[in-house]
């Protein structure tokens, strides 16, 4: 085996400072170099203990692979030893693990997401490529956004797992330099009242607490989210968490090694949480199918989450921030999430096109622990910068003695960890030893699979059943299902208040909206959304009605949906059934965004500016739904205009835009009340559901809407019964359904359909100025009813009261059945 | 009827004690006294029939997070070993975690012979000097309860030893 | 007039009580646990403001209520100057004996435990809880620096973020010499002004439904509810008229006002 011959380190390496105590911020008086050439260089002759893989059968080398803890394939190892020319060390095997995992590199998802997705436009100032995305709001200021899943470490450990999950989402939006405002969280459940209801309950529970309990320390408002329970979630749970921040253009930090840094030699330095073993193998697990025995020591890949540090880490960041525009330098700031230590520092290298020399030994951690382990350990509460020497001790100061981060939490500070270089090597030293050696370009491009498609074969049929006698007891029933009910149980539990720029709460609207800087009108509005019925029936149809109903979501404030995230939740991508769930949900996200316009740009995409990919998301008894989440900023320019969903006044009248299909597949009536999957999933008609989005947030705009309601689970019959028990559930209201379809369609359609649309409600004497701003986008509005005194939830049809519910009766079931499904 | 003790301490770092710790030395001059501190959580299961071994198991797997934590079960007993000073603190007034944990393992977990859970944090106390109990005392009125919904209780060595028998 | 706004590790409403402070017209800045306490003198008033000081550890208020600053901050109530303690800012003042102050050598003679919410008198829920509550202004105006300005009885609309603002005490008559002495400031009530005991109304299970206290002398106030979040009409609920009324304000100004003419008047 030919051993690399190696190089030296050049006189001011970092490496040297090692004989300085730099783990207790120890810095040496003045001038760092003359301090090293006193005591000349260290030469590592000795690198760590290697792991046999060149001239290994395969099964040979599998075995010492397994043995390693690794869970990489042999031909991965081997196309490592063939680039590095030699066996590589435990430590190099470990790193190239994180970072060719699915998390990191998107081995498998990589080119349908290229092929497919726009992340370009007019507003987009960052796509996605680095940790969040950015948008414009105006000349000065923009939107970060990221979305991030913690699915597999949420099943095992719920708090902790949900919790860290929030946690790291909040870094990726902080590390651009944005200050983070809201977070919103997509979750799905298994189904509370099936087999499996003791865990999905202990699951739910420590999923909500872990969320409230990060959220509402560090300090940030949980603004939009929402809830799914289906058994296909049984044994995977989905934690998707959504964070947005607000910069300045010109503030923007970017999350890579800013120019000149290698070959002046900036500083790698590490903040926050001392390193420990937390989290080992977290991305490698998240990447795998969960088998129930694995539980138990799956646990140990669990991170340990500090809402209370990150609340002081980003008080520190921002002086740091302050910092560098103060003094007009450039530095590279980055979150270390999944792959730790490895990713962060390569990752930043690789994509300025320099290397690094670091040394474990310079950095702060919990206890000893072997290279591979600080290398890769996912602690939390962490960044990375790379800065110019001569900040060095400005920035130390901050975190050090400003902010005492080690009175704050003990062993956490900030340390220098090492310097850059311009020889693209991603060098690590541990206790005078070489422990990684390897190319940064080879080790950050990561692999690709080029996975197979075929479509599963799955056969759906509409249900054939009468028309239900009675509706009354329908409608309770569909008013208090876990998917239905008021999510107030939960988000009483969040700090929707904190940061004081709350405008519309959870529960309040279809989307959360802030007005996140004083003295400037607009709001940002915030909602996710994905439909996991539809999805296994048609991922295609879940791919683009996600897009379509997160859009309608924001449209419903009056806002304009200016970016999406997406959240893509599947099962095992080397299954062909499954990869092709997932490409297919993907055509229908890239579709809708296509094809409904970002508003004002003709035939320009609504951009999608970050994302994440979670696979492996099944078990022994399959795979989840297929879940493509998806989020929406959008941008209002005056938060004033915005309106919510309550009804306002009795005597105002109830508007219905978009037509009743009969589209009930996967819908809450065939599900709850049928016992049905059904095959007539809802479908996006592009073109008018351009013109409705449009025309709804024109008829805010202009002042024409007194609350409005997007219709989506529970149809047109649940939309209008939440307009009336959403607090204040001081109005009744009066609807004739005949007006919503003509006479062919059944009742239960008309009521249940899924088909999308709207409904509004405006003070009399508005219509002509709404029937106008409807016909000026093409569409035709249909006055279905109106808001009365009485607190009855009254639908009539053909001269008949088909529905007549007491108000505060259906309130009690709404709001009790999320309770209920979670006590 | 069998009590079964759990005592639980986190196997990683514990930030709550360490920053009491750090409290007490360099914000309420327990230098001279006081040499660390460690915590350990505390749950008392009282249950009128079944194995109390194996239902102590049992509770285990629901109460303890075996990625951050270990555990010991002490049936009918309590006991500590080692050299420190366990300080007892719990909730005078009605313990609602405790009513829910007691609730969870009776309707969600289905363990009817569960008649009532208590909960408490034990602080062990590394002390120096010769006063062991007052130093005990003051630290645990000066910081570690509020009089108004906390009791505490010092846990004497010897009569551990007793208590282990 | 200068105020400082109080920064421990872990506040997290530090922000908005300035942007308040400073709406009102009180110049102010954060003032970070560990600058050098000396430094409080200059100051004319002061806002704990709300979050998780260290973490909530050992339980809300309890580390923080040790600092040094806090050492200052009691002989600048002593001076007689406003001192305003919101949530987690209320938690710190009671743990460091400066509410409700009554035994004048810094006893601590309360505590803020768990919310236990209680409806026909069975537990319906416990812990953290966030939600708009109107709470009535009992005191007498001027009694207390931080409701000078609201007359007795009114009414507002504030929002609660907590999961530890059940007040309760082992202090024999404290409560009865707390009403007395005009030191019960903010109780929780309906929308008629009824302190009904029970939850939604009582939403933390609070003694009498207690939501604020001042000291004897009514310099220093610590409420639950947080103002800075009700400051402006847009952050409202949507039923309130008020949200969308041009040059409506939110009701927590009040508070913040209140501490202004306070200033203004012991000048």
């Amino acid at each position: 085996m030919g051993r690399k011959p190696f190089k030296p380190f050049a006189f001011d390496s970092p490496f040297a400072f090692s004989l300085v105590n730099f783990a207790t911020g120890q810095l040496p008086p003045t001038g760092i170099d003359k301090f090293i050439t006193v005591h000349s260089c260290i030469t590592i002759q000795k690198r760590c203990t290697l792991v046999k893989i060149i001239g290994l059968t395969d099964q040979e080398a599998e075995a010492n692979l397994r043995g390693s803890g690794l869970g990489m394939s042999v031909t991965e190892a081997r196309s490592i030893a063939k680039v590095l020319n030699r066996d590589p060390t435990l430590a190099e095997l470990f790193c190239y693990d994180a970072m060719w995992s699915e998390h990191c590199s998107y081995k498998s998802s990589r080119a349908t997401l290229r092929e497919f997705l726009p992340t370009t436009g007019p507003n987009v100032v960052m796509g996605p490529v680095e940790d969040s995305g950015i948008v414009a709001i105006d000349d000065q200021w923009c939107v970060a956004i990221s979305h991030e899943s913690h699915n597999h470490p949420s099943q095992v450990l719920p708090n902790e797992g949900a919790a860290t999950g929030i946690g790291g989402d909040v870094r990726d939006v902080n590390c651009m330099g944005a200050t983070v405002v809201a977070t919103a969280d997509p979750l799905r459940f298994g189904d509370p009242y099936g087999p499996q209801a003791n865990k999905v309950r202990w699951v739910a529970e420590g999923v909500v607490d872990g969320i409230w309990q990060y959220g509402n320390a560090l300090g940030v408002p949980n603004i939009a989210g929402d809830i799914v329970f289906d058994e296909s979630f049984d044994f995977n749970c989905l934690v998707n968490v959504v964070a947005i921040g607000i910069v300045k253009r010109n503030e923007i930090i970017r999350s890579r090694a800013p120019k000149g840094a290698g070959e002046k030699g900036y500083d790698v330095i590490l903040v926050g949480k001392p390193t420990d073993a937390s989290g080992l193998g977290g991305v490698t697990f998240a990447s795998e199918a969960l088998r129930e025995e694995d539980e138990a020591t799956n646990r140990g890949a669990v991170q340990i989450p500090d809402p209370f540090l990150k609340n002081v880490l980003f008080k520190a960041n921002d002086d740091l921030f302050r910092l560098v525009r103060e003094v007009g330098v450039e530095i590279g700031f980055k979150d270390l999430g999944g792959g730790g230590f490895t990713c962060a520092t390569s990752e930043m290298g690789s994509a300025a096109g320099y290397g690094m020399e670091l040394d474990l030994d310079l950095m702060h951690k919990a206890g000893d622990f072997p290279s591979e382990v600080l290398c890769i350990a996912e602690t939390q509460e962490r960044f990375l910068i790379i800065s110019p020497r001569e900040l060095r001790e400005k920035i130390l100061k901050i975190y050090n003695e400003d902010w005492d981060l080690p009175n704050v939490y003990e062993g956490a500070r900030a340390s220098v960890v090492g310097r850059m270089t311009s020889d693209g090597r991603f060098v690590v030293k541990h206790k005078g030893q070489m422990a990684v050696d390897v190319s940064i370009q080879h080790l950050t491009s990561g692999i690709r699979y080029q996975r197979e498609e075929k479509p599963p074969v799955k056969s759906f049929s509409e249900p054939v059943a009468e028309e239900p006698r009675e509706y009354n007891d329908v409608m309770m029933k569909i008013l208090g299902s876990p998917n239905i009910a008021s999510r107030e149980h939960v988000y009483r539990y969040y700090d929707t208040e904190v940061m004081g720029n709350t405008v519309i709460r959870p529960g309040e609207a279809d989307a959360g909206l802030i007005a996140p800087v004083r003295g400037e009108k607009f709001g940002v509005a915030l909602a996710a959304d994905s439909n996991p019925f539809y999805g296994r029936i048609s991922p295609y149809w879940a791919g683009a009605t996600a897009v379509a109903e997160v859009m309608r979501n924001i449209a419903s404030v009056g806002a304009t949906p200016s970016c999406l995230t997406d959240c893509l939740n599947f099962g095992n991508p080397e299954k062909p059934e499954a990869f092709w769930e997932f490409r297919e949900a993907v055509k229908g996200l890239a579709e809708a965004c296509k094809r409904i316009w970002l508003k004002g740009y003709a035939d320009q995409p609504v951009p999608i500016v970050s994302g994440n990919v979670s696979f492996y998301n099944e078990s022994p008894a399959g795979s989840v739904d297929p879940s493509p989440v998806v989020a929406c900023v959008g941008i209002i320019k005056d938060y004033n205009k915005a309106v919510t969903m309550d009804l306002k006044g009795a005597g105002d009248k109830l508007f219905l835009i978009g037509p009743r299909y009969d589209e009930l597949g996967g819908s809450e009536y065939y599900r709850t009340i049928l016992g049905e999957t059904g095959a007539n999933v809802p479908i996006v008609r592009f073109d008018l559901e351009k013109k409705m989005i449009y025309a709804v947030i024109d008829a805010i705009d202009q002042g024409l809407v007194a609350s409005c309601h997007d219709i989506s689970n529970g149809g047109l019959a649940a939309t209008v019964a939440e307009m009336a028990l959403t607090r204040p559930a001081a109005f009744g209201l009066e609807i004739d359904l005949g007006k919503a379809a003509d006479a062919s369609m059944r009742t239960d359609k008309i009521m249940f359909s899924e088909s999308s649309g709207f409904v509004i409600e405006a003070k009399p004497g508005s219509e002509t100025r709404l029937a106008e701003v409807m016909k000026g986008c093409g569409l035709d509005l249909m006055e279905i009813g109106s808001v009365t005194g009485s607190r009855r939830i009254v639908m009539r049809r053909n001269g008949k009261n088909v529905v007549d519910l007491d108000l505060d009766l259906a309130r009690k079931v709404w709001v009790e059945g999320l309770t209920e499904a979670m006590r | 009827m069998s009590t079964i003790n759990l005592r639980v301490w986190l196997i990683i770092p514990d930030a709550e004690a360490a920053t009491v710790k750090n409290t007490l030395i360099r914000r309420m001059g327990c230098g001279d006294i006081l040499a660390d501190v460690k915590k350990e959580r505390l749950f008392s299961i009282d249950v009128d029939s079944g194995d109390p071994e194996v239902l102590a198991k049992a509770f285990a797997k629901e109460l303890v997070n075996e990625n951050k934590e270990s555990h010991k079960v002490l049936i009918d007993t309590l006991s500590f070993e080692g050299a420190y000073v366990p300080v007892k603190v719990s909730l005078h007034i009605e313990d609602g975690e405790a009513i829910s944990t007691r609730d969870r393992l009776r309707n969600r977990l289905g363990f009817k012979n569960v008649m009532s859970v208590k909960k408490a944090t034990i602080w062990k106390l590394y002390l120096k000097g010769d006063d062991k109990e007052r130093a005990a005392k003051e630290i645990a009125e000066g910081l570690l309860i509020n009089p108004h919904k906390d009791s505490y209780e010092i846990l004497s060595l010897a009569e551990d030893a007793s208590l282990s028998r | 007039m200068k105020i400082a706004v109080m920064q421990f590790p872990g506040t997290n409403c530090e922000y908005e009580c300035l942007v308040s402070a400073r709406e009102v017209g009180m110049a102010g800045e954060l003032f970070r646990w560990n600058r050098p306490a000396a430094e409080m003198s200059a100051f004319d008033g002061f806002i704990v403001p709300g979050g998780w000081s260290y973490a909530d550890r050992i339980r809300a208020g309890a580390i923080a209520s040790k600092e040094p600053v806090m050492d200052a901050l009691r002989e600048e109530a002593a001076k007689g100057k406003p001192i305003i303690g919101i949530c987690n800012g209320f938690q710190i003042l009671v743990e460091s004996g400066l509410l409700p102050g009554t035994s004048g050598n810094g006893k601590v003679e309360m505590a803020l435990a768990q919310n236990v919410m209680i409806s026909n008198k069975k537990i319906v829920r416990r812990g953290y809880y966030v939600d708009w509550v109107t709470i009535r202004h009992d005191a007498s105006p001027r009694r207390c620096s931080g409701s000078f300005d609201i007359n007795k009885g009114e009414l507002l609309q504030i929002p609660i973020a907590h999961g530890e603002g059940n007040l309760v005490t082992m202090e024999k008559g404290l409560i009865q010499k707390l009403n007395d002495e005009g030191q019960v400031v903010f109780r929780y009530c309906d929308s008629s002004g009824r302190t009904i005991p029970e939850f939604p109304v009582n939403v933390n299970g609070s003694t009498e439904n207690i939501a604020g206290i001042c000291n004897p002398e009514g310099n220093v106030l610590g409420m639950m509810p947080h103002p800075e979040r009700a400051f402006f009409n847009w952050q409202l609920p949507p039923h309130d008229p008020r949200k969308h009324q041009m040059g409506a304000v939110g009701p927590g100004r009040k508070i913040f006002e209140s501490m202004k003419r306070y200033i203004e008047a012991r000048a």
